[in-house]
């Protein structure tokens, strides 16, 4: 029964998604916090093992979220400074990973209200275009168009789930709203984006079947 | 998709496949599961969305631009606050240097017009240019005529004694103003000569500058009038405030003093109404040399709140008054002297009578003046205000509860009328000014808010 329970678990293994505490903990390996709590007092190679683990998730976090590549490493750049900084407000009640997200999604906030202004105030924003090379990217294009169309508040619940793996309560708390709204809402983007992917898949298959 | 009546909410299913249902509702939900087809197809649904979430990879970070964040924790690490340091920090100064810095130009400002204020401009610095008219060096000398055209010879007395009323010319310098010098030198200018008297007889005092000395040269020989001659007159007002336990006691006591030092009351205004605190105002008239042991015996009926004492000196007044008089009274005399001894036309007869009637008039005026005058030296003059210590007393209402009901609830109710009225009176005065305004100002902003907004949800 528990091993057919874990096996509906939805599980995200992709490459980009932050290390799991349990994983560690059997490695033998210091916690985030204990890391973090080690910073506070000096020990500047925690913070090194921490911007190793958490580098590339926070990029991640604001590569799905901001158009501009160069865009997204400054704001992780940026998180990881403020990070550095309130290191020695760091309480160890908190989960580093939440806090570490409080922070960044603070920082996402503000480049959007700025950027928001800006295209108010002085024309369009700068679309990057996203390059469609690789395999990967393609996808990566399909789906920021995709989960672009959700409503805003619906889409930035179902990232942080998906992508950084927050719990509702964490996800709850960094976006101001009740439980039972986290779920309702992820509930709705998810039966939303599936309707969208299932649409533009029949849309692709149709136009392959028109092109042959 | 799936039923209403169908056990498990698709929420919940949601839930259990995120780990997110307590282990109780995970093992119902589940079992639920095993069963349900339509339950493992929308799983399998979640299950594909987060798949093809998972394809949506993005590229490594760039591992150059990491330096930077390193730097910074290894020059942050170890300094207890890592964040103080840098946390505040405005233009690359700590924010409290650049509060402090803030401060200091204030305060400087401040100092600065304060000084120009109150010490006055370069300008303000300069002193004043004045030109002082001394008026002993110039000495005026009018006379009298009895058919009252002395007015400019009034004002240069009264313009010369304004300035001989002021300190020294030193000190008056910058105090003094313009008009009051200008008019002083009008006047002065303006004294006529000493008017050639018809009949070389009739003269009137002079005035030797502002010297506040009368030298009088009437009939025959000169005859010096001044404060030293009769002594000072002196007329002494006083106001006496007095608070008393014993209204009517106080009231018999006030009656018995003035009996006893031959005063008397001028006036009496006396409150003695109900449930109010009692008071009574009365102007007495006291003998002057009464005066001293009069209050004494008046201060000792309650306790004094107020007192006040001034004394206008007269004799100077009174002295011209004399003067004037003496010589109206001798014109008087000569014109009766002509009618008896001198026989003329019945016109020149008539118009002499018609003369002494004039100057007659004259002196009774005058001579009531000089009693009044008189009169007030010789009583000083009381204002006497006695009230009683306030008692305050339990007394009814003067309106019935009902009555005080009514008229607040009628006030209430006109003052909400006249608000509203006030209201719609507003809104029709200013309501087309402020929508036009609104239409101007709002349009561009809804606009802008809505492009705002637009491209938020983009972003």
């Amino acid at each position: 029964m528990e091993d057919a329970l874990r096996a509906f678990v939805l599980h995200s293994d992709a490459a980009n998604a932050g290390p799991k505490p349990d994983d560690r903990a059997v490695a033998g390996e210091d916690s985030d916090e204990q890391l973090m709590l080690a910073y506070a007092r000096g020990e500047v190679a925690a913070f090194s093992a921490l911007f190793g683990r958490y580098r590339q998730p926070v990029f991640g976090f604001f590569r799905r979220r901001v158009a501009d590549a160069a865009q997204a490493e400054e704001l992780a750049q940026e998180t990881f400074l403020a990070v550095v900084r309130a290191a020695g407000r760091y309480q160890a009640s908190a989960l580093f990973r939440t806090w570490l997200y409080a922070i960044a999604f603070r920082i996402l906030r503000a480049h959007r209200r700025k950027a928001a202004f800006r295209a108010t105030f002085l024309g369009a924003p700068d679309e990057a275009a996203e390059p469609v090379t690789a395999a990967g990217q393609d996808t990566a294009a399909m789906m920021r168009q995709a989960v672009g169309r959700l409503d805003a508040m619906d889409r930035e619940v179902l990232l942080l789930r998906e992508f950084e793996q927050l719990s509702y309560a964490e996800i709850g708390e960094l976006l101001d709203l009740p439980l039972n709204t986290v779920r309702s809402r992820l509930f709705r983007a998810r039966m939303a984006l599936h309707e969208l992917l299932a649409a533009r898949a029949g849309a692709s298959t149709s136009a392959n079947k028109e092109a042959l | 998709m799936i039923a209403n009546a169908h056990p498990v909410a698709p929420e919940e299913l949601m839930a259990l496949l995120d780990g997110e249902l307590g282990s109780e509702e995970a093992r119902a939900v589940s079992a639920h599961l095993e069963e349900c087809a339509e339950c493992r197809r929308l799983a399998e649904q979640f299950r594909a969305v987060s798949r093809e979430m998972n394809g949506w990879t993005v590229e490594d970070a760039p591992a150059a631009r990491g330096e930077s964040v390193m730097e910074e924790a290894v020059r942050s690490a170890g300094s207890g606050k890592p964040d103080g340091a840098t946390r505040f920090v405005l233009w690359g100064m700590p924010r409290w240097a650049t509060g402090g810095g803030a401060l200091v130009v204030i305060v400087c400002v401040l100092a600065v017009s304060g000084a120009l204020i109150f010490h006055g401009g370069p300008l303000a610095k300069q002193p004043p240019m004045v030109t002082f008219v001394n008026p002993q060096s110039q000495p005026s000398t009018g006379s009298f005529s009895a058919d009252g055209q002395d007015t400019a010879n009034t004002s240069s007395r009264r313009a010369a004694a304004e300035l001989k009323a002021l300190p020294s010319p030193a000190a008056v310098a910058g105090i003094v103003n313009q008009e009051t010098r200008l008019a002083a030198n009008q006047a002065l200018e303006a004294a006529p000569p000493p008017a050639p008297v018809p009949d070389g007889s009739r003269r009137a005092p002079a005035y030797a500058g502002a010297e506040g000395k009368i030298s009088m040269n009437g009939g025959g020989g000169g005859q010096t009038i001044g404060p030293a001659a009769t002594g000072p007159m002196i007329a002494r007002t006083v106001t006496l405030a007095i608070v008393v336990k014993d209204f009517p006691a106080a009231r018999a006591a006030l009656d018995a003093i003035l009996v006893r030092h031959g005063g008397y009351s001028a006036q009496l205004t006396a409150n003695t109404e109900e449930n109010v605190q009692r008071s009574l105002q009365d102007s007495l008239r006291i003998p002057a040399p009464e005066l001293a042991t009069a209050m004494a015996e008046l201060k000792a009926l309650g306790r004094v709140e107020n007192e006040s004492q001034s004394g206008e000196e007269v004799t100077q007044q009174h002295a011209d008054l004399v003067a004037r008089l003496q010589n109206s009274r001798e014109t008087e005399q000569r014109m009766r002297d002509i009618l008896a001894q001198r026989t003329g036309k019945i016109e020149d007869v008539l118009q002499v009578e018609e003369e002494i009637a004039r100057v007659r008039g004259e002196i009774e005026g005058m001579e009531a003046e000089q009693q009044a005058l008189e009169h007030r030296v010789d009583f000083a003059s009381v204002d006497l205000h006695i009230s009683e210590e306030l008692k305050e007393q339990f007394r009814s209402p003067s309106a019935s509860v009902g009555t005080q009901v009514r008229n607040a609830f009628v006030t209430g109710m006109r003052n909400a009328a006249e608000t509203l009225l006030g209201l719609m009176l507003f809104i029709e005065e200013a309501g087309p000014e402020i929508l036009v305004w609104l239409v101007l100002l709002g349009t561009p902003g809804y606009l802008l808010w809505r492009r705002y907004r637009g491209v938020r949800s983009r972003v």
